[in-house]
């Protein structure tokens, strides 16, 4: 699958709230820990080897689970596979639970979920729609669910212009 | 036999091999999130090497896997459809399934296609219409040296409109931006509630600002708060309005606490009777939004009678 790779590197390399040196293991057996650098920049956790300065990878952090495993380590795992988590271990307590927490918070799925709440609480108190200002208050993404089944129904009804080649 | 390999993983390897061989062996990972690596067999014949150096260049990995479960998963796609992209190589342009989800566009050749062709993480780029505007194009200009642009067009104006404002609104940063200022919005609107004032909240219209996002125009009442003022390149322009007027009998709820987030936000000059209590005044929103009720009820009696006085002849005649 191709990606824009250089455009993510260069996301990598901006200034990050979040970047540590941490013990990093990888899910698969015989997989041992590693010194990383890692980065939270968006909904993304780079990781370099130490001094360098072009990542060695990158983990889109929606759809994962992330856990605290003990007092310094917290794990994520992916795609329903609880067994298969990446470790890091941290330098103390207090650094896990704030990376525990950045990383949740950095989920877009959760972002998102923030926002139609807040949209809905503005407009519960105030009577009005936050997003008419910004003009994008049918867009589908800031909608909850039951307004995306409506959307996507109105936009599934026959046009004739879908049908060009 | 071959020996010592010193394998610096990021740029480039080196092998030194102590005895004539005709063959080295040579392991280095492929890009693009290949996980295992490709062993490549180089023929040297009657050669005594002594050492090879080369450069591969390696890149980083990201876990396809990661994306497309991601993509697969129930949280909703934000938008998809056919769009054309135009090949780097030599400008044409090809047909391609596209789907955006969060801040990712993924594309295909057809939908239902097991096999995904790639992805287009969108943070750090600029949405852009053409110049010129026969193709109903637009391009995503990814900002900085050596940066990628992709060019897209579309089937026909509305599906290149709507794609645009799609994509305008579909980073991070935005939705980053956009829940802090909604939360502070909220926290505002709490306390005003709190203290019994009327539902206008007065930092809200200091936001307004049609040309310019979150760019903070310091009302009267407003704080300055630490972090919110950006410079203009990350700010991302306001998608231009095309919102049709829509008839309030096409909105499927009508309730002055839920509508606009059940169904298509009507524009702001349609919303009746906002800034006042609804607590206090029930009985005028009943009103108004009965005076819509009355009338197809009243066109439904005339109606009906117009339709016994028809059928009195039609009456089955059992004589």
């Amino acid at each position: 699958m191709r990606f824009n790779e250089k455009e993510l590197v260069s996301l990598s390399r901006q200034p990050s709230e979040k970047a540590a040196e941490l013990g990093m293991r990888g899910p698969k057996k015989g997989d041992v820990v590693k010194k990383r650098l890692v980065k939270l920049v968006v909904n993304f956790l780079f990781y370099f080897r130490i001094d360098e300065e072009e990542p060695i990878g990158a983990l889109l952090l929606e759809q994962c689970r992330v856990e605290r495993e003990d007092s310094q380590t917290f794990s994520i795992a992916f795609l329903d596979e609880a067994e298969r988590k990446y470790l890091f271990e941290c330098d103390s307590e207090e650094q896990c639970g704030e990376w525990v927490d950045a990383i949740i918070k950095a989920s877009y799925e959760f972002m998102r979920k923030n926002l139609i709440f807040y949209r809905t609480e503005i407009h519960r108190l105030t009577g009005k729609d936050p997003l008419e200002q910004y003009g994008i208050s049918d867009e589908t993404r800031f909608q909850d669910c039951f307004t995306i089944k409506m959307t996507l129904f109105k936009e599934n009804q026959p046009k004739t212009s879908e049908h060009l080649v | 036999m071959c020996a010592a390999q010193r394998y610096l993983f990021v740029w480039d390897f080196v092998i030194q091999v102590e005895l004539p061989v005709p063959i080295l062996k040579c392991y280095f990972p492929l890009r693009h999130g290949a996980t295992e690596g490709k062993t490549v067999t180089l023929l040297i014949p009657n050669a005594t090497v002594t050492s090879v150096s080369g450069c591969i260049s390696v890149g980083m990995k990201l876990h396809e896997k990661i994306l497309t479960h991601y993509l697969s998963c129930t949280s909703p796609v934000d938008k998809e459809g056919y769009l054309y992209k135009k090949k780097a190589r030599n400008a044409t342009y090809q047909r391609r399934w596209f789907v955006l989800k969060a801040n990712l566009l993924f594309y295909q050749e057809r939908p239902g296609d097991r096999h995904l062709l790639g992805v287009i993480v969108l943070e750090g780029c600029a949405v852009r219409r053409p110049e010129s505007d026969g193709q109903f194009g637009f391009s995503l200009v990814f900002e900085g040296p050596g940066l990628k642009t992709y060019r897209f067009a579309a089937g026909d104006r509305h599906t290149q409109e709507s794609w645009v404002k799609a994509l305008l609104s579909a980073s991070h940063c935005y939705l980053s931006l956009l829940v802090r200022d909604l939360g502070r919005q909220y926290e505002e609107a709490k306390q005003q509630q709190g203290s019994g004032e009327s539902c206008h909240s007065s930092s809200v219209s200091a936001l307004k600002s049609p040309t310019s996002f979150f760019l903070p125009v310091q009302g009267p009442t407003a704080e300055v708060r630490e972090g919110r003022s950006l410079s203009a390149s990350t700010v991302l322009q306001a998608p231009t309005k095309v919102v049709a007027r829509k008839s309030p009998k096409l909105w499927h709820r009508r309730n002055a606490h839920v509508t606009p987030l059940n169904g298509p936000a009507p524009l702001y000059g349609e919303w009746p009777l906002v800034g006042f209590d609804p607590l206090e005044e029930f009985s005028k929103l009943h009103d108004y939004y009965g005076q819509e009720v009355k009338k197809a009820r009243d066109e439904w009696l005339r109606s009906r009678q117009a339709q016994e006085e028809r059928s009195d002849g039609d009456l089955i005649n059992l004589g």
